[in-house]
Parts: structure tokens; C-alpha cells; sequence
């Protein structure tokens, strides 16, 4: 896509927002805090409904054939509202596993499915602090999948998930069908993202890619999500900036808005900043797909959307005062996402070495 | 192949055929009389190329076309690092004024022609000691003379007076109204009777910059540029003339690619220094921002060739850009170590880190300091309250100095 929205892309974004903002309530977020293996269900209604579980899936499978850029706006809507549940990336991660494998049964079997929004599918690549092991210890032999994967996003309800195995001493994509599978729930710092260790014991699974190829298509996925990660925590970071902005134009202190002092002006000017440029780097990565750059153009989306996230939490926080830091304030639902998400699809770390050594590698 | 694209070809045809005799290696060695020569020499030759004012209108001695046009020549002219420097200014802001609200047609059409051609340069006499960011609070004065005026006073942080031929000034002329509304708008001979420029020497050793002294200089009724007491406009227009300027992710020092080089040739605990994660980090933080900038002045060349009004982010370019370089540039000297002490004041601060450290405070000063950019992205973009202002609504004289 061209670095400019078309008018059918900037519709997706106005009415996804339009939708969600109406459908979204705090208090229930808040109250999913203190319960596991519970999502938002209004919110995860709400993507079903308007068709976002099929927007990158081809429309021979069941999908709308859109882009990363269609999705990347979604998920900037959905981060505004602090997504009431973990599916859209996760599931994307999944389908589009499915897609690249080209295994017609697999294909079949699932993807009308993911598409609908009738079953979850996730991606279960992460083991100790690696997001990408070079070797897993979950291995894959004579069809069976076994050993555990720890903190699965969307692990506690996901109907079927991608796993990163070790088969017959290399690298493996394989398709698990989770029926069966142990699931050790986590009470976690931000409950709706369903995170679960899943026990694999015997798992009947099908393989979709091994060896090298499997590797690099699973580099691309983790990419492709972060990219979408990337698109959620700016538009997270987005609200919270006009958030800090709102109050600060109410809010008043030594007679005047505190907004007036430069010590809180210059800090959401700071937020801005920070926005604009995750923005701006979210959309030359969705305009990179499939070409030579796009890993460092992810890595860079990456970096930048979870610093602009992590900031403007901290940030806003700090601008509110001691009602920023109350339960019923709210805003720590904010401080536990930026968080969730920094670590899911690979840390800052990760990225950061990817990209340098990237650099390494071309000057 | 597009208009924009034959027209960046045209571009980079005629620079590269120049390049050798101009360009970065041209330039080396050279003192600043010599460099400035040399560029009032590549002035003229991209002027009879048909590249001298680009988008100014042909019956002033333009080229008659668009801003983008403007800036695709600007940023393939800026990756062959020609003497332009000493009319960056002249071409960016007095003269585009000069050209708006001058009075005599011929003799603005005659001043265009000659600064195009690097045959004269003209300077912007704003800040004063008493007022940089706040500029409505200069105390420079014009007086009525007769039928013209008499100027005296004191400019400073003047880049390049020494060199130029004219400049735009703003000066109170009336002391009892308010700051802002009792300042007009003049053009002056720099050679003029009563103008003395001295040279301010910077940080860096080099000195760019004068302070400028008028002594009862004598200004014609036909030098003034706005109406009188209506200064603060026309300076307000003389800034926002270039809103999208040619930009660079670098803050003007030296590129990332730069910065790894140094890291993979330097050793550190016996290992490449790139391996280390301190080092990683900065080159990984440094290349997400940039490449953001990048893709920001990239969206906004896309909507102004589709017609469309950039969006505002573009004012980060500068505030993000060069204070990010000051801290890259301190960690290649840490890098350096002991082997890094030796300095020249000749280096170019796009190619060594040292000069690019030293330099770096201008950056942030120049041209809006960083603090005034985030007042501008908080009162303009976000709407927040303007700082708290005791000379509001305040005649001038009354204001305790």
C-alpha cells in the first residue's frame, strides 16, 4: 500500500472507532481485572460482528482479502478502548500461518472458522525468555506435540494454536488442535488476555512447515503481529494523550488550568511526539509488507509504538495526580495493557537486537 | 515516470554533473572566505541551470514552480553537501518577504536576481539581547526622521551579517502601546552608514553569528515592509514562510550508518562494541526515531504532491532530531575513548561526531528553541492554555526590564 490511507481504509478506521467507543464501558473492564478466562464480551461481539476476525483472511477462505493496514486500524481502535479481549493479533498470527503453509486440509478445517469468529486460534512461539526460540523444547514426533508453552496469549479459551516445535532437531511450525490440552490458567496483572501455560502431552497435531522455511515464516509472523501490536499500542497511547490533555485544560491548581505550566504542557507535548512518530513508523511498516525492509521496518514500528505506550502510561498517570493512581481512576488498566503488550510479540530487547543486528549485517 | 519523478532525475543529473567541482570533497580545507566564493560561484551556475528559485514566480526571475518541486531539489542537493549554507537564510526568509511587501517592483526583482545568484545575501534581524523567543520584546528602536526614519539599536545572534548585503529588521517604533503592537517592519543597507557588525565566535570556534549595532542609521519611508505598528505580523509571516522545509532525520550531524561503522571498527572489553547492549540499544532507539521522521516528512511530500495540507507532526523534525544527535554524539566519544581527544574547528559537523557534540547547542537554540517547539506543538496542536504572560495588555515602556 501507498503511505497514505485510502478513503475505504480511513472509513475502517472512523467506524471502528465509532462503534467501539459507544460499545466500551471501564467499569466492566475493571471488573475482568479481578476474574480469569474471562474476555469483554460486548467488545469481542462487537469484532465478530463487524467482520474484523476475517479482514486479512483471503476471501477463498472465508475472509474479506484486506491487508495489515486494514487490520493495523482496527487494532488502533481497539487499543484506544483498551481491547477487551486478546484475539484480533493473535488470531492473525494464526490464520495467516494456516495461509502460508499452503496445507489444503489444515486450510479447510480451520480458516472458514478463525474467519467467522466461530473458533480462536493462536500462536504459541515463546519459551523461558526467548520470543522466538532457535530450539524449542516442545518437540514434534510421529505426529504428537509435547512439552509446555508458558504464557499463551488467549491460551485459557483458544480453540486451536501455531506452535514453534523442534522436529527431529529442527525447526517446526505445527497446528495443534487444543481440545484436549492442559491448560494452567494465569491470574495475571491484566486478566483479559487470557494467558495460560499449555501442557502438551501427546497433542495430535499436523505440521505445516519444518526446517529452515519455518523459521523465517515464523520470524515473518511475529513481524507481521508485531506490526500489529505496534498499531495498537499507538492508538492506545493516542487516547491516553488526549486523555492527559483533557484533564489538563479541567483540572485546575494555583488558579489556573495546570495545563497553563509548562512542566505539565511540555510533557504532553513530549506524548505528541512520541504518538506521531509510532504512527508514522506503523504505516511505513504496513507499507513494507513483503518487501526486503519490512522486518527493520516492524522493528522500528515496534520500538517505537511500545516506548510512545509505556511513556504516555507513565506519563498520564503522573499528569492526573493522586486520582491517576486509584482503582476506580481507571488508568492503570492502561499501565497494565502497555505492559502486557511490551512483553507479548517479542520485548524491546528483541527488537532491538534484531534490528542492530540487521544494520550490522548491511554497513 | 511522473513530473516529480523526471523533475528529482533533472535534479540529480545537473548536481552530479557539478558535484566535483562544489560538492563535499571541493569543499575541504577550505577557509570560510574561500567556501562562501566557492558558493556564491555554485549559486550563479545552478541559477543559469534553471534550479535558482525554484518556486518563485517567473516575472521575479523564478522558476514558476510548486514547493514540492522546491524540495525534491533540496533534498537530492543536500546529499552532495554544497557551499549553500551562507544563503540558506537570505533565500528562505528576507527575500520571499522582500518579494511580498516590497515597495519598488524593479528594485525587488533586481535584489531577487542578484541573491539567487549568490551575488548578494541578505539577513534577518530579529533576536535581540533582550529578546530571542520572545521577540516582541526588542527594544531596538526607529524614530521619525523628517520624511523617512532613524534607527538605532542592537541585533544579535545576526547569522552571516558579516557577509550580507541587506537585511529585514523589526523595530519599535512605538514605545507606549503594547509589545506586540508598537513594532514595524523595515528593510536596511547593510553597507549603510551607522551599521557596525561584529562577529560573535561560538562554541564550536567558528563565528556564523554577529552582533549588529545601529548608530543613527537613516531608513527611507520606502524601506518600511509593513504598516507602521503592524511589525509583528509581517516577522510572524517571515517565520511561517517555510513550514516544510527540506529536513533531516540526523539533526544535521552525521548519519546512524555513521555511528554503526564506529561501533563495529571500535574494540570494547575485546569485542566489537556493536555487540554491546548498551550500544545496541542506542543505535536501535536512534534508528526507530529517525526512520519515523523519515516516514513523517515522507507522508507529508505525498500529500502536498496530491494537493493536500501536510499534517502538523512536522514540526517534530527539528525538536527530536538534533537533541537525540547531542546524545548519539556524546556516546561516539565515549566510544572513543582516549583515541578520540583530537578536535578541529574545520570538520564538518555532519561528518565527525566531535564537531556534531560541540555544535549541537545551536541546534536546539536556533530557529525556536526546544522549548518554544513544545509550547508551539501544546498551544497550536493540542489546544492547552498559553503560559502564564505578566506584559500582557502592558504598554511596552511599563514593562519592568
Amino acid at each position: 500500500m501507498s503511505i497514505l490511507y485510502d478513503e475505504g481504509q480511513q472509513a475502517i478506521a472512523t467506524e471502528s472507532r465509532r462503534v467501539l467507543e459507544a460499545r466500551t464501558s471501564k467499569d466492566r473492564l475493571l471488573k475482568l481485572l479481578t476474574t480469569t478466562g474471562e474476555v469483554d464480551k460486548p467488545f469481542w461481539d462487537t469484532a465478530v460482528e463487524q467482520g474484523w476476525t476475517g479482514l486479512a483472511i483471503p476471501e477463498e477462505h472465508g475472509g474479506l482479502g484486506l491487508s495489515l493496514a486494514e487490520l493495523g486500524l482496527v487494532a488502533q481502535q481497539a487499543g484506544a478502548v483498551i481491547a477487551g479481549a486478546p484475539y484480533l493479533t493473535v488470531g492473525y498470527g494464526a490464520s495467516q500461518a494456516l495461509v502460508a503453509s499452503g496445507v489444503a486440509e489444515a486450510q479447510a478445517a480451520w480458516l472458514p472458522k478463525l474467519a467467522a469468529g466461530e473458533a480462536i486460534g493462536t500462536v504459541a512461539f515463546a519459551e523461558g525468555t526467548a520470543p522466538l526460540p532457535a530450539n524449542p523444547k516442545v518437540t514434534f514426533a510421529d505426529g504428537k506435540l509435547s512439552g509446555t508453552k508458558p504464557g499463551v496469549t488467549a491460551g485459557i479459551t483458544a480453540d486451536v494454536a501455531v506452535v514453534l516445535a523442534s522436529h527431529q532437531g529442527k525447526p517446526a511450525l505445527v497446528l495443534a488442535d487444543l481440545a484436549g490440552v492442559t491448560r494452567n490458567a494465569i491470574d495475571s496483572y491484566d486478566n483479559t488476555r487470557l494467558y495460560a501455560d499449555l501442557v502438551f502431552d501427546g497433542t495430535p497435531a499436523t505440521l505445516l512447515v519444518e526446517g529452515e522455511a519455518a523459521s523465517t515464516l515464523a520470524l515473518d509472523l511475529l513481524a507481521r503481529m508485531a506490526v500489529v501490536t505496534a498499531h495498537e499500542q499507538t492508538g492506545a497511547a493516542e487516547a491516553l494523550l488526549f486523555t492527559a490533555r483533557d484533564y489538563a485544560l479541567t483540572r485546575k491548581a494555583f488558579g489556573q488550568p495546570i495545563g497553563a505550566f509548562q512542566s505539565v504542557k511540555h510533557r504532553i507535548a513530549e506524548l505528541y511526539g512520541f504518538v506521531e512518530i509510532a504512527r508514522a513508523n506503523c504505516i511505513h511498516a504496513v507499507a513494507s509488507e513483503g518487501k526486503d525492509n519490512f522486518l527493520l521496518a516492524a522493528a522500528d514500528a515496534r520500538i517505537s509504538a511500545t516506548d510512545a505506550y509505556d511513556t504516555a502510561a507513565r506519563d498520564t498517570v503522573q499528569i492526573h495526580g493522586g486520582i491517576g493512581a486509584t482503582w476506580e481512576g481507571g488508568l492503570h488498566l492502561h499501565m497494565r495493557r502497555a505492559r502486557s503488550l511490551a512483553v507479548e510479540q517479542g520485548n524491546l530487547m528483541f527488537w532491538e537486537d534484531l534490528l542492530v543486528d540487521h544494520l550490522g549485517e548491511a554497513a | 515516470m511522473t513530473d516529480f519523478e523526471a523533475y528529482r532525475a533533472s535534479a540529480r543529473e545537473f548536481l552530479e554533473s557539478v558535484a566535483g567541482e562544489f560538492g563535499k570533497d571541493a569543499r575541504r580545507g577550505l577557509d570560510v572566505e574561500q567556501d562562501l566564493a566557492l558558493g556564491r560561484r555554485y549559486m550563479a551556475t545552478k541559477y543559469d541551470a534553471g534550479f535558482g528559485g525554484i518556486s518563485w514566480p517567473k516575472e521575479y526571475g523564478g522558476q514558476g514552480l510548486t514547493h514540492t518541486h522546491k524540495l525534491i531539489f533540496d533534498t537530492e542537493e543536500a546529499k552532495y553537501g554544497m557551499p549553500v549554507v551562507y544563503f540558506g537564510i537570505s533565500l528562505g526568509m528576507p527575500v520571499p518577504i522582500l518579494m511580498h511587501y516590497g515597495q519598488d517592483k524593479d528594485f525587488v526583482k533586481e535584489r531577487i536576481v542578484k541573491a539567487l545568484r549568490g551575488e548578494e545575501i541578505w539577513c534577518q534581524l530579529f533576536s535581540e539581547p533582550s529578546g530571542g523567543s520572545d521577540l516582541a520584546g526588542l527594544r531596538t528602536r526607529a524614530e521619525v526622521d523628517g520624511n523617512g526614519w532613524r534607527l538605532n539599536g542592537q541585533k544579535l545572534w545576526t547569522s552571516w551579517a558579516q557577509y550580507c548585503d541587506y537585511g529585514v529588521i523589526v523595530a519599535r517604533t512605538d514605545p507606549t502601546a503594547q509589545k506586540h503592537k508598537g513594532l514595524t517592519y523595515y528593510w536596511v543597507d547593510m553597507k549603510a552608514p551607522g551599521v557596525e557588525v561584529r562577529p560573535v565566535k561560538l562554541a564550536a570556534g567558528d563565528s556564523h553569528v554577529n552582533e549588529v549595532f545601529f548608530d543613527d542609521v537613516r531608513l527611507e519611508d520606502s524601506q518600511r515592509m509593513s504598516p507602521v505598528g503592524g511589525g509583528f505580523a509581517v516577522a510572524m509571516h517571515t517565520l511561517m514562510i517555510e513550514r516544510y522545509i527540506a529536513t533531516d532525520s540526523a539533526g544535521f550531524g552525521p548519519p546512524l550508518d555513521v555511528f554503526v561503522e564506529l561501533a563495529k571498527t571500535t574494540d570494547y572489553n575485546g569485542r566489537p562494541a556493536i555487540s554491546d547492549g548498551r550500544i545496541r540499544s542506542q543505535i536501535a532507539r536512534n534508528h526507530a526515531m529517525r526512520a519515523g521522521l523519515e516516514s513523517i516528512t515522507a507522508r507529508a511530500m505525498l500529500m502536498m504532491q496530491a494537493g493536500m495540507e501536510a499534517g502538523p507532526e512536522g514540526s517534530l523534525n527539528k525538536l527530536v532530531a538534533v537533541r537525540s544527535r547531542q546524545k548519539l554524539s556524546e556516546l561516539a566519544m565515549d566510544l572513543k575513548g582516549q583515541s578520540g581527544f583530537a578536535y578541529s574547528e574545520h570538520n564538518s559537523p555532519r561528518e565527525d561526531w566531535t564537531n556534531s557534540w560541540i555544535s549541537a547547542p545551536t541546534g536546539r537554540i536556533a530557529g525556536g528553541a526546544d522549548e518554544m517547539l513544545l509550547n508551539t506543538i501544546a498551544e497550536r496542536i493540542l489546544g492547552l492554555p498559553q503560559d502564564h504572560r505578566p506584559d500582557k495588555g502592558v504598554p511596552f515602556n511599563q514593562i519592568p526590564a
